[in-house]
């Protein structure tokens, strides 16, 4: 997390952002936990369709998205950094670049799903890709939600100085885009990677 | 200040959620859904069989769902305290709230109407019956509206005292978002995202259900609250 690692030894735990959000971002790991536990359990009662199935997906677009998401989130880190150190431009400017890093993964999402259409693999070709398009469509409405969370963070980080209240919106907006970070890349290796 | 009609329309909302429930469940025996997959006379006999339950079970079910309306009334008036003028979201949570409910009622009727007549050609009560179930679980927009707009209501909420917690707001906009996996049971006839799979009906209706009771006990607190704050007429 980008938010502990720079708290001095022997001061207490601090739980990024507010409570509440936590309700929200368990929540909805609680639901991607069961969807994972669920196409898991299916793969391995059909192990030879999701292999097939899986080939013919194009690694190049889930690596080149991998990276996206995990610069983006390094972005976000950065900007929180910045926040921290009251340097409100630097920190709005982490933010964009954020920001561009998730509309770049929104776009190679279109190309990939069209490559993926026009080859005729659809929500309804078997198994494999109705957990496919539900699993990355679910993701990528989290991803399209993020980068409105990551807009109005870039809005809230022009306040100078920086109040509390403004950290705790930071932390917990930027705590949802990890969280969105952190399931891409389970979902990278499950549909992309695993054997 | 009105407390005790506040109280009721809280009330109302336990009433539907039990009402509904012993329709759909212990009644009209809808729970768990017939398959997607099943055949027009598996089907066809399930309202032959069971007519009279459906017939009961449906009209219990319609009948609670009014009870959601002045539910979403109290959630509106406690959304007012924490909005301010003008009270946007309120009036947004209002109409969807509203919306919701006949999506509710909507199914009942077509789900009596197969029931009407059990004899009919067996397609024609499949074809009822999916209208049903895709009428109840796909409309999710209302309820996705609905519940950002209490969400944002909550997290707005300047005044000093917070009428309900932060992660109550959090928590109602991530029950929105639980409901819109249903919206793509279209394209399945098995699975967990068929309409009698995991993602579109099972977790939708645990979710739902305690969406309500959340609501009820923050509704109950926020009304008592209110009327020891209120200034004694």
């Amino acid at each position: 997390m980008a938010v502990a690692e720079d708290a001095p030894p022997g001061v207490r735990p601090h739980l990024p952002g507010e409570a509440g959000i936590w309700v929200f971002i368990l929540g909805d790991m609680l639901i991607f936990a069961s969807l994972f536990i669920v196409f898991v359990y299916y793969r391995g009662q059909d192990v030879a369709l999701y292999a097939d199935a899986q080939r013919t997906l194009n690694q190049h677009y889930g690596a080149l998205n991998t990276f996206l998401m995990l610069t983006s989130s390094w972005c976000v880190a950065l900007a929180l950094n910045a926040a921290r150190a009251q340097r409100n431009y630097s920190s709005r400017r982490f933010f964009m670049l954020g920001m561009l890093c998730g509309v770049g993964f929104v776009g190679v999402k279109f190309f990939e799903y069209r490559e993926k259409i026009r080859a005729g693999f659809t929500l309804t070709t078997n198994d494999f890709y109705m957990y496919y398009y539900m699993l990355t469509g679910l993701h990528l409405m989290h991803v399209l939600l993020g980068l409105g969370v990551l807009a109005y963070l870039r809005q809230v980080a022009h306040a100078a100085p920086l109040s509390v209240q403004n950290f705790t919106a930071l932390e917990s907006g930027a705590s949802f885009w990890h969280m969105v970070d952190m399931l891409w890349i389970v979902l990278f290796a499950l549909l992309y990677l695993l054997r | 200040m009105n407390t005790r009609n506040q109280l009721l329309c809280a009330w109302s909302g336990f009433g539907f959620a039990l009402l509904f429930m012993t329709g759909f469940w212990l009644i009209a025996g809808f729970v768990p859904p017939p398959s997607p997959d099943a055949s027009a006379t598996d089907i066809a006999a399930l309202y032959q069989q069971h007519t009279w339950q459906i017939r009961l079970g449906q009209f219990l079910m319609m009948g609670s769902s009014g009870l959601i309306l002045p539910f979403v009334a109290a959630i509106s008036i406690q959304m007012r305290r924490m909005e301010g003028s003008p009270p946007i979201l309120t009036y947004t949570q209002l109409a969807s709230g509203a919306v919701g409910a006949v999506f509710l009622i909507l199914p009942c009727l077509i789900w009596t109407t197969a029931a009407y007549r059990p004899e009919r050609s067996p397609e024609l009560i499949q074809l009822l019956n999916d209208l049903g179930w895709i009428v109840l679980l796909m409309p999710f927009t209302s309820f996705v509206v609905q519940n950002f707009a209490i969400g944002l209501a909550v997290l707005g909420d300047q005044g000093e005292l917070q009428v309900f917690p932060r992660w109550v707001g959090f928590f109602s906009m991530w029950v929105g978002v639980m409901f819109i996996p249903g919206g793509l049971l279209t394209f399945f006839k098995h699975g967990p995202f068929a309409w009698n799979g995991l993602f579109a009906f099972w977790i939708p209706l645990l979710v739902f259900f305690c969406w309500y009771l959340v609501m009820f006990v923050f509704l109950r607190q926020g009304i008592l609250a209110q009327a020891r704050t209120a200034p004694a007429t």
